[in-house]
């Protein structure tokens, strides 16, 4: 496996597989570039990556959209088969993810420092394409960049190096807003900084290698490395260069670095952004940062993601590295645990498919769900289904909702949860009601109901979809 | 220039397209909406602004803190 390098190694791909449709037709700032890659989100979950090259108003505006917005551009970005399908490709990110760490390699002359502005002609809206996303967004935002900081009670331990994707309103030449969320690793490092009454030193990477995109945007765990994962991920390290005026470690083939602070005790209005949950969120004061040099490289290409009802392509950015922690911190108490899927509104629902040892023993599972690092502030609804329901097959998962559970006794609610409070439906915001619906057959000494006859699939099925596979890909 | 969102009549040019006379971005130093020319009428002109987006000064001064600014830390450094 060749791992892909950068974006725009990342863009070769998509356009060898036929994943790239490249717009070469002048387009509006506002409202095309949004509507086209809300539009490539409808197209299903096979659409490709869109680039445009001709945008009014500018000279050379490079744009790409939806690059990772499909199940086989999910699939390129991860060096598989671009048919893989769905449950094989979060298997195999599984079975990666636990080749975890794969340490990174450092080198010197990145591409970035072709390009430089500093201090008084830093100037964000020269070097970026901006636009709007949704009507209702308070103004032009980066949304799909990498966020690099550190703690800075302990700046040289790099274990403790966060990289993220976290909202970013621009709000002048200079100057960002940043939506660092209670739980997320860079509000720890801010608090530390604000606690010493110092700025916290920030670095910002705008078009990266697409396995650092996913990394930065999963849920994994405060002393893990997002780049020693990456690299995991890769199958091959991922190579970093140092910010020339941070000394952040940032993706070597980064499109654009932005280096600066975020300024310590300072909040300022910020939003609303159209968010993943499909709702506006706003109207709070946030963090500041200020932009002190930005470096890029020659053509810099503008990576950009829309976002707004589901599915959108943060689902396919988010969705397969949310499965992926949860999986695992189940398995490690219940190795009964056969597959997690958590890829609706990162995790917000999640299904999970178990081999019931005895009566009860589904919903325990549901139940741990909940309890699990991301399950406190997500798994508002578990669905828990058997073995044979793969729970990337949501008609199965219907069937199993349809005629296992009896809603009289298979739901176990509780109140008053942790949710995260981007949850519209929170009340008050950050807490919630949640469920565990509990669609496995009832087992001993559980003797509910008559599932002791379900029809299987013929025992020849297998060939046959081999078989049929084989005659339809000819055609 | 008048900012949609919030009616400020503060609000100034911040950007204008490489290509010159196409459009230029319209920062507001209140409420920080910032908005292109060439943009339709519900996102660039005051009147034409939807009500469930608009920005009162009391929004502005009653916003929560995310996060909340923490207590120095005792120690002199
Ligand atoms: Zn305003």
């Amino acid at each position: 496996m060749t791992a892909i390098e950068d974006l725009r190694g990342f863009l070769d791909a998509l356009d060898r597989e036929g994943q790239l449709v490249r717009v070469g037709e002048p387009v509006d700032c506002e409202p095309d570039l949004a509507a086209a890659a809300n539009a490539a989100a409808r197209l299903g979950d096979k659409a490709p990556a869109l680039y445009f090259t001709l945008v009014n108003g500018f000279t050379n505006a490079r744009i790409v959209l939806n690059a990772h917005g499909s199940w086989p551009n999910h699939a390129i970005a991860m060096g598989m088969d671009r048919d893989t399908p769905v449950r094989e490709q979060i298997q195999e990110f599984t079975r990666r993810w636990d080749d975890h760490p794969v340490a990174p390699v450092h080198r010197g002359d990145p591409p970035f420092l072709e390009n430089v502005q500093e201090g008084p002609d830093v100037d964000l809206f020269r070097v970026l394409p901006l636009f709007r996303v949704n009507e209702g967004d308070g103004g032009f935002f980066l949304d799909k960049a990498s966020v690099i900081s550190r703690d800075p009670d302990h700046w040289d331990d790099t274990g403790r190096q966060n990289v993220g994707i976290y909202r970013l309103q621009v709000k002048g030449p200079n100057k960002l807003g940043l939506q660092p969320g209670t739980i997320h690793d860079i509000a720890h490092h801010l608090r530390i900084g604000e606690e010493r009454g110092e700025d916290v030193p920030v670095a910002i990477a705008v078009g990266n290698d697409p396995v650092v995109s996913i990394v930065a945007s999963a849920p994994i765990a405060y002393d893990q490395s997002e780049y020693e994962m990456a690299g995991a991920l890769r199958g091959s390290p991922v190579t970093l260069a140092k910010g020339p005026l941070t000394g952040l470690d940032v993706p070597w083939g980064t499109e654009v670095l932005l280096e600066g602070v975020i300024e310590g005790r300072v909040r300022e209005f910020e939003g609303p952004f159209g968010e993943f949950t499909g709702h506006y969120s706003g109207g709070r004061a946030m963090a500041v940062i200020r932009i002190d040099r930005i470096s890029y490289r020659d053509d810099p290409v503008f990576e950009h993601l829309h976002l707004g009802r589901a599915w959108t392509e943060i689902d396919y950015l988010m969705g397969p590295a949310t499965c992926v922690p949860l999986y695992q911190q189940l398995k490690e108490d219940f190795p009964e645990v056969v597959a997690v899927n958590a890829m609706y509104t990162h995790g917000l629902v999640a299904i999970v498919s178990v081999r019931p040892r005895q009566g009860g023993f589904a919903r325990a599972v549901g139940l741990r769900a909940m309890t699990s690092r991301h399950g406190l502030g997500y798994c508002k609804v578990v669905i828990v289904v058997d073995e044979d329901v793969d729970p990337f097959d949501l008609p199965q998962v219907m069937w199993a909702l349809s005629t296992k559970v009896n809603p009289d006794e298979d739901m176990v609610h509780l109140s008053n949860m942790s949710i995260l409070p981007l949850d519209p439906s929170s009340s008050p915001v950050g807490v919630s009601g949640k469920v565990v619906i509990d669609a496995t057959a009832p087992v001993a000494p559980d003797v509910r109901g008559r599932h002791a006859h379900p029809v299987r699939d013929h025992p020849d099925t297998d060939r046959w979809l081999r078989w049929l596979r084989e005659r339809t890909k000819e055609r | 220039m008048i900012c949609p969102r919030c009616g400020d009549e503060g609000a100034a040019t911040v950007a204008v397209s490489p290509v010159p006379g196409v459009w230029e971005v319209v920062l507001c130093s209140i409420c920080h909406y910032t908005w292109r020319t060439t943009e339709p009428p519900r996102q660039s002109v005051r009147e034409s602004f939807p009500e469930e987006f608009r920005i009162t000064p009391e929004d502005i001064r009653d916003a929560v803190e995310l996060p909340p600014v923490p207590p120095l830390r005792d120690e002199p450094r």
